[in-house]
């Protein structure tokens, strides 16, 4: 199940996508749940039970797991050069019923640009 | 593009697109859907637009349907949060219906949970036996289905 949650902000939508989270973590077991914040003002982890102290610990994205790559025509492009399982492990957050947090919307500013 | 954008909507490419029997992905997104690529857009299983019973969320929600109808997602549901009574609940199924939209659930207005979101922490562990979370909960079922 690949679901994606959007609407205005305020409108509880971030409640929804957390509990629903919490829920499917414990009916789907072993089956993980990977919650991924893509709000430009990220407080799912919240929602999820991560206490603040944790969640503050979670790091940005770099811009450096983005490389250029030349076509066969000479034009560049621009792709995700990293193992999303490793940058997983490393950025994410594991918070309660073991559902995995990502933040997208901390994108470091430091970095390969 | 600007590169920090161009990093979101990659990962979130390669993590929505790589998501398999063994792992469920919950993206929770602004109504604007900035990091959602075609791509991505047509590997989700489903979208749903959460709308609030007034006029402003309404439009911004069936803004959400369009765009998400242009990314290529082919299942795309609208829950009502925040209903409060029969006027809400119609005013909220006349718009969906005038809109041709999907609605499949609501989750109803909820003092508790303004109170557990105050202390900061998961509605589910603070308040479990909660009108909202019980409602979310049953909302899995027809989200997941």
């Amino acid at each position: 199940m690949r679901l994606a949650i959007a609407g205005k902000g305020g409108t509880g939508k971030t409640t929804i996508a957390g509990t629903l989270a919490r829920v499917l973590a414990r009916s789907a077991a072993p089956r993980q749940v990977l919650a991924i914040d893509a709000d430009t003002n990220p407080n799912l982890a919240s929602v999820l039970g991560i206490a603040p102290q944790q969640a503050q610990a979670i790091v940005g994205l770099p811009r450096s797991l983005m490389e250029r790559r030349t076509r066969e025509d000479g034009t560049t492009h621009v792709v995700f050069g990293a193992d999303p399982e490793s940058v997983l492990r490393e950025y994410g957050a594991i918070g309660p019923d073991a559902v995995r947090l990502m933040v997208m919307g901390k994108v470091g500013h430091g970095g390969a640009g | 593009m600007c590169s920090a954008h161009a990093t979101v909507r990659g990962f979130l490419g390669e993590l929505v697109a790589r998501a398999d029997n063994d792992r469920h992905v919950i993206v929770d997104m602004e109504a604007g859907l900035e990091h959602l690529s075609r791509g991505t857009g047509r590997h989700l299983s489903r979208l749903v637009a959460v709308l609030e019973p007034y006029y402003r969320s309404m439009e911004t929600a069936r803004n959400v349907v369009a765009l998400s109808a242009e990314l290529g997602i082919d299942d795309v549901v609208v829950v009502a949060n925040k209903v409060r009574d029969a006027a809400d609940r119609d005013a909220i199924a006349e718009f969906c219906a005038a809109h041709g939209m999907r609605l499949v659930g609501e989750v109803p207005f909820d003092p508790t949970l303004t109170q557990a979101e105050r202390q900061g922490g998961a509605p589910i562990d603070l308040v479990p036996g909660s009108p909202a979370v019980m409602a979310i909960t049953r909302l899995a079922d027809v989200l997941t289905a």
